[in-house]
């Protein structure tokens, strides 16, 4: 772990110039969030026309929307720190320059995938959001506290119909379980530290990591508990797979998100 | 099942009828509610009341059961337990994005009594239609959740379609090749 290398413990605020390994690594969480919350609410959006009934239909869409708002957050941060372009990031990157998890990437499933995934992530920003929202970085922090405001509601949504999934129909349950099946093999993933959090720990920008996913996990599986869900495996955090590895189902993602962005560059509407 | 919604915009105003939702039950009603009806303009409050525990009565049902003699008022059993309604009434076609007005509160011992006090006490004021909820049918979001179910709306900004404009620019293009 890098401490904080001399001189006074200066706050990273707006006052204060970031160094150049603190600005990378931060750059390089930023765009760890960013991806994830834009490619969860691409996921999401795949619902609208599908919902099971009219108004989750609705509700998919306003939560496809939320994440995708808070993608713009993030980038809007990375932005003021290296003038990087969110359009560009999101609609014309190539997919092994996104640092986004497998667990967004995942195709959508059934509604239960849906609801579960959502639900795993929920858990994760009702953990990882109010622990940002003390940054020692004051921008990350205003962001986060924004963004926390409507992650409970999220969850308050995706927590219903994990209750209702698990405590329903035996094919409801089943459904559930086999999504979580594979699902938390894809929860390491999203949880798990990246190289320069360490050096963000020490400054104060980021939480304690580690701290948010086991809380993260202990909320997921005590809900899980309540629902009757039981995954039928050990619950422990599960190992990380690379943000870095370009999955079949990124690519896929990308393809269709980014198509109509690439297929007229120059277009100033669409 | 399907649930009456009615959304309250401001502190002060009343609640308002704006349409329906399906839920398997009141909670999912509610978020519902709050899904559709909530996420812009501004709300700081919903109900939610299962649709078939709605009484309601228009001008013309009001005018026929008079002529036939058998008005709303019909004496309830004697002794019967007095109970909270929540009386809303349409006022005019002016505001087609909402239905009734929560316009009073009565304690009487059946839907129908509690409006014919309403009808007693409105005195002639204009009223097309008329809705009758017990209060215990009510489900009420709570004033707690506002942070999350109603202040982000408030940084939002609703857009019409036409603000995005794609049509005309891309005509403007077309013209200028």
């Amino acid at each position: 772990m890098s401490a904080s290398a001399g001189g006074p413990a200066a706050a990273p605020g707006a006052a204060t110039p970031l160094s150049a390994e603190v600005r990378a690594a931060l750059i390089e969480r930023l765009t760890a969030m960013a991806d994830d919350e834009l490619l969860l609410g691409h996921r999401d959006s795949e619902w609208t026309g599908h919902g099971p009934l009219l108004e989750e239909d609705i509700a998919l869409a306003n939560l496809a929307q939320d994440e995708i708002g808070h993608a713009a957050l993030w980038y809007g941060l990375r932005q003021a720190l290296d003038g990087s372009d969110p359009d560009a990031l999101a609609f014309r990157r190539d997919p092994d320059g996104f640092r986004s998890s497998l667990l967004v990437e995942l195709p959508r499933g059934d509604w239960a995938f849906t609801m579960l995934r959502q639900f795993l992530f929920d858990c994760y920003e009702a953990e990882a959001l109010p622990r940002l929202a003390r940054s020692a970085y004051a921008p990350l922090a205003e962001a986060a506290a924004k963004a926390h405001r409507e992650e409970l509601f999220h969850l308050r949504h995706a927590g219903l119909w994990v209750r209702r999934l698990g405590l329903g129909t035996a094919e409801s349950r089943a459904r559930a379980t086999r999504a979580l099946d594979e699902l938390w093999a894809a929860l390491g993933g999203l949880l798990a530290p990246l190289p320069g959090d360490a050096l963000l720990e020490a400054e104060g920008v980021l939480p304690d990591w580690g701290a948010v996913a086991e809380a993260t996990i202990a909320r997921a599986r005590r809900a899980l508990a309540e629902a009757s869900i039981d995954p039928g495996f050990d619950t422990e955090v599960p190992p990380a797979s690379s943000r870095e590895a370009v999955s079949e189902h990124r690519r896929e993602l990308l393809g269709t998100m980014q198509s109509v962005a690439r297929a007229d560059p120059e277009a100033v509407a669409w | 099942m399907r649930w009456e919604v009615f959304k309250q915009d401001a502190p002060g105003r009343p609640h308002q009828a704006v349409g329906s939702v399906h839920g398997a039950d009141a909670e999912h009603a509610l978020l519902n509610a709050r899904h559709v009806f909530g996420r812009r303009p501004s709300a700081v409050s919903v109900w939610v009341v299962p649709a078939d525990r709605v009484f309601s009565r228009t001008a013309e049902e009001l005018e026929a059961e008079a002529g036939r003699g058998d008005g709303t008022a019909a004496p309830a059993p004697a002794g019967a337990a007095r109970r909270l309604f929540h009386v809303f009434r349409k006022a005019s076609h002016r505001r087609s994005m909402t239905f009734a007005d929560h316009v009073l509160d009565v304690e009487a011992a059946d839907h129908a009594s509690a409006l014919a006090e309403a009808l007693a006490r409105a005195s002639g004021e204009p009223a097309l239609a008329w809705w009758v909820v017990a209060a215990d049918d009510v489900a009420r979001s709570d004033p707690a959740d506002a942070p999350s179910w109603w202040e982000p709306a408030r940084d939002k900004t609703y857009r019409q379609q036409s603000y995005y404009g794609t049509v005309a620019p891309q005509r403007a293009r077309e013209a200028g090749r």
